[in-house]
């Protein structure tokens, strides 16, 4: 039992690990937020290659949690940093854009209404 | 200087600014109104990304128009207004709503109140006095409770906190080109305003119902919306407030 759960958590962690990974080197994810990524995948798979700390009595005294119970949780919490993370930055990205937005209607009204004087000048004493 | 006498009607370079979003059947008229009754000022319509002709009617009507690539919002497009008057140096800004609920007759009041009574905002209010306006009850109690809590929390009887017509000086245009909120613009305004220690005074207007458009407040979403308001200005109300820029006036 332990050890098919010990191979599937194993065997998942890698593949994340792996996704990461490539994506960091096909630039679709940036670094800062590949961190958090990896540092999941990293102690995922460290429960799943020591599982005789996670078993010992001292861990099940002290958090009252058992293996699988423990890496669920484990994985839950990074989820939600994550997901936290997520929140931060698309906040600050909506910002971003709305302020890119308005510089843009800004400089395409000052650009149109320079057209239309510098249209004049040419066209105005020939 | 030359010219230092000002009179009350030559307060300075005056901006309308109009947002609108897909307001075409309303754009024209509000802009021909606001020239008859304040043929003095600017007319600036921001156009918040309207899918329908409001952009090309209004300037066929003459009007600068300013385009969001996409729509903001009422605040974000309210805030391009104030960044435009602040490039341009105007001295006073006067919101208007494209919907044709707010008569232009009225800006000279509060353009006056502005002067008179040396405040940074001059807010026009439907519920002082009897300006004849009629709308669902559940709407009014939402208002009144709003009015309740932002009153208590700026020390001001404010009676309309989500009206959105409303004259601003130098001062204040400066502070909403750089700040200013997102999600419930008119009622966040006025705490911003009090966090800012600028002054603001309310100025019985008459509206009247909108030309064309339905409000973004329906019968059934005002409890919802005033719930979410509520809850906008108590996050407000613990965030830290914008400093001003200049001359290093404390905000």
């Amino acid at each position: 039992m332990l050890i098919k759960v010990q191979i599937i958590i194993g065997a998942l962690s890698i593949i994340l690990l792996l996704i990461t990974f490539e994506l960091i080197r096909r630039k679709r994810l940036r670094e800062e937020y590949a961190i958090l990524w990896l540092f999941t995948g990293i102690v995922v798979l460290v429960f799943s290659l020591w599982p005789e700390f996670f078993l010992s009595q001292f861990f099940v005294k002290m958090t009252g949690i058992f293996y699988l119970s423990a890496v669920v949780l484990i994985a839950f919490f990074f989820l939600l940093l994550i997901v936290f993370h997520f929140s931060v930055v698309i906040s600050k990205l909506t910002d971003r854009n709305k302020e890119l937005a308005q510089r843009h209607a800004l400089l395409e009204l000052e650009f149109k209404e320079f057209k239309k004087r510098y249209l004049l000048s040419e066209t105005g004493p020939s | 200087m030359i010219g230092d006498k000002v009179s009350v009607n030559d307060q300075g370079k005056i901006l309308v600014i109009v947002p609108a979003y897909n307001e075409e059947g309303s754009v024209e008229k509000v802009i021909e109104e606001v020239r008859t009754h304040l043929s003095k000022a600017d007319i600036l319509i921001v156009n918040d990304g309207s899918t329908d002709h409001t952009s090309e009617k209004a300037r066929a009507c003459g009007a600068v128009v300013l385009d969001l690539p996409f729509n903001l919002g009422i605040g974000g497009a309210m805030q391009a207004g104030y960044q435009y008057a602040k490039e341009k140096g105007y001295d006073i800004a006067v919101q208007v709503d494209a919907d044709g609920q707010h008569n232009p007759k009225e800006i000279p009041k509060l353009l006056h109140a502005l002067e008179a009574k040396k405040v940074d905002v001059a807010i026009g209010s439907r519920f002082i006095g009897d300006s004849g306006y009629r709308s669902s009850t559940m709407r009014r109690v939402g208002i009144s409770i709003l009015s309740y809590v932002i009153s208590m929390i700026v020390r001001q009887k404010i009676t309309d906190p989500t009206s959105g017509f409303r004259a601003a000086n130098r001062r204040t245009i400066q502070l909403f080109a750089s700040e200013y909120p997102q999600d419930y613009p008119e009622p966040e305004v006025v705490v911003l305003l009090h966090q800012c220690h600028l002054k603001m005074v309310e100025v019985p207007v008459g509206m009247s119902e909108r030309y064309s458009g339905e409000s973004s407040i329906t019968k059934i979403r005002s409890i919802y919306y005033m719930v979410k308001v509520l809850l906008a200005i108590f996050v407000d109300y613990f965030k830290q407030p914008p400093l001003l820029e200049k001359e290093g006036e404390g905000c």
